[in-house]
């Protein structure tokens, strides 16, 4: 997708001070738009999404930084503060879903982007952080109706953890919950080692993932 | 030819007996002895102990005085959980968000933290060893341990919005790292590698890494030869492809590379600079020792003709992976 030919001109700016990790001016910016009328669900469709956009088409394997995107994730985060003070009602947002890092594995940083990336793309995140129960993201999943959980994993001792995910929210009537992997560790397996339905590269190939079965699922 | 001889020979791209090998061991060895972490961790009579039963077991070139990433931050004031069976965790930064670096002690090797169990460990491995086999210390580069002192979400932040307090963090820690290498060389360590994962490519961009980076890692580089390291090791995981070239400058004699970056291309980036990687470290999880000899000949074969390269994984071997994978790579080493 050319992000850039979707921009609007009144959307520049905002967008700029994201891509710039410039939480400050974003957040100005978003005032701003909000002063003058427009929508919560506009500006996030029109310059968070926009702007996420661009940096997912920006972030290749060999550009992928953490320092990059969690200053865009940073202003990100802000804006959605601004326009949602209590969170994300689920009927304003393009779907549900679950990140978590297993128990046993305390580094959430992982998890804190990818949950990031979803937010700026418009979905509702629930965070249930890390050291987590799979019984915690089975009830998690049921009891939101998230149509997927995304697992971050650092390191390896994980993995066993992971691969019991699939089967948890099977023996819940949850089959339709697509689970995606990602994470230093995980990444270097397979989706078929670990029972799940996507591993990803990074948090935009995760979320890449998500939307096109969200697209799949739309009537 | 013995291990020691055989890495040196890959250092100076001269002619061996066999191609040298030095998988990436450091909690298997306990995993592997019946050693809890939390122990390995924090006995350097066991480490070693640990070290030179793995060595035994597999024959490989080197041993790793390693106990884990968190020791010098522990040193200087934070506070650690342990575990059983994986590495410790930093449960209290040494340093608030809004603090600098200036005023933390230099932590001392030979009294702070565990880092006088290291040196236990090292003087250990040295005396039993001797020149026979490498025996590589361990310690963080300049960007691992500026953001081990506040966190590194926190000292990302910093980076970009207090660079000057950044740099502050950063010049601390290249002198803790120059302090204790010295320190591991003195206890009788040939060499110890630098671990700097957060100076990663990706983590910070290659442009932070030139500026920010580059000239502290040659200060450390330069303390260590002058120390007495018979080489300098940096050991960045990760896509490193555009920091690679900047190694040299940096003063590393050897480098290692992840499976991120192909053998041809880290062979063309640093041409003159011994090469050590890069099979996948969590290939040696599940028992798969045909997978590691195949990827093990592939890499033999890719740097037949170059020399300069020593067998081993992009990154640390995970402690519970399974022996028969180790043995496999060892193996195909012996074939020559």
């Amino acid at each position: 997708m050319d992000a850039a030919s979707t921009v609007r001109d009144d959307f520049r700016p905002l967008i700029e001070a994201l891509l710039a990790g410039d939480h400050a001016a974003a957040l100005a910016e978003t005032r701003r738009l909000s002063q003058i009328g427009l929508s919560a669900e506009t500006i996030v469709t029109a310059g968070l999404e926009i702007a996420m956009q661009q940096l997912d088409d920006k972030c290749t394997v060999e550009s992928f930084n953490l320092l990059e995107i969690m200053l865009v994730g940073r202003a990100v985060s802000a804006v959605v503060r601004e326009l949602y003070p209590e969170g994300v009602p689920p009927d304003k947002s393009r779907g549900t879903l679950i990140v978590a890092t297993l128990e046993g594995d305390v580094h959430d940083l992982g998890k804190n982007i990818v949950k990031m990336v979803l937010i700026g793309k418009g979905y509702r995140v629930i965070d249930l952080g890390r050291d987590c129960p799979v019984d915690t993201v089975v009830a998690a999943a049921e009891r939101e109706a998230a149509s997927g959980v995304l697992i971050s994993g650092l390191i390896s001792t994980i993995v066993p953890q992971v691969r019991r995910v699939r089967a948890a929210l099977r023996a819940h009537g949850l089959d339709a919950v697509w689970v995606v992997a990602g994470g230093a560790a995980l990444k270097q397996l397979v989706a078929t080692d670990l029972d799940v339905d996507c591993v990803a590269e990074n948090a935009f190939d995760g979320a890449r993932y998500i939307e096109q079965r969200f697209g799949e699922t739309k009537p | 030819m013995n291990g020691l001889e055989r890495i040196l020979a890959a250092v100076h791209f001269t002619a061996a007996d066999l191609p040298p090998a030095a998988p990436q061991l450091f909690g298997h060895a306990a995993h592997l002895c019946g050693v809890r972490l939390c122990d390995y961790g924090q006995n350097g009579a066991l480490m070693a102990d640990c070290q030179l039963r793995a060595k035994a077991h597999y024959r490989s070139d080197a041993v790793f005085a390693f106990m884990d990433f968190c020791m010098e931050s522990e040193s200087i004031g934070s506070r650690l959980r342990f575990y059983e069976a994986q590495y410790p965790e930093i449960t209290s930064y040494v340093l608030p968000a809004t603090a600098d670096a200036s005023h933390l002690h230099l932590p001392d090797p030979t009294s702070d933290g565990r880092l006088p169990e290291l040196l236990r460990g090292i003087e250990r491995l040295r005396s039993t060893l001797g020149d026979t086999a490498l025996v590589a210390g361990s310690l963080l580069g300049p960007m691992t341990l500026a953001t081990q002192l506040y966190g590194i979400e926190t000292a990302l932040f910093m980076a970009a919005d207090d660079p000057d307090r950044f740099e502050i963090a950063l010049d601390f820690a290249t002198e803790c790292a120059i302090r204790y290498g010295q320190a591991q060389i003195v206890a009788g360590a040939h060499l110890p590698v630098v671990f700097d994962p957060a100076a990663s490519p990706a983590v910070v961009p290659p442009a932070f890494f030139r500026e920010l980076l580059l000239p502290r890692l040659k200060r450390l580089f330069a303390a260590l030869r002058q120390a007495g390291a018979i080489a300098n090791w940096l050991n960045i995981a990760g896509p490193t492809a555009t920091i690679l070239p900047w190694y040299p400058e940096a003063g590393a004699d050897i480098a290692t590379f992840d499976y991120y970056v192909s053998p041809e291309q880290a062979a063309r980036l640093l041409p003159q600079t011994c090469l050590v990687g890069n099979i996948k470290p969590l290939d040696f999880l599940d028992a798969n020792p045909e997978r590691i000899s195949g990827a093990a000949r592939q890499l033999f074969s890719a740097f037949r003709e170059r020399g300069g390269f020593i067998l081993s994984s992009g990154c640390e071997i995970p402690p519970e992976s399974a022996p028969a994978n180790i043995a496999a790579l060892i193996a195909v080493r012996d074939e020559g």
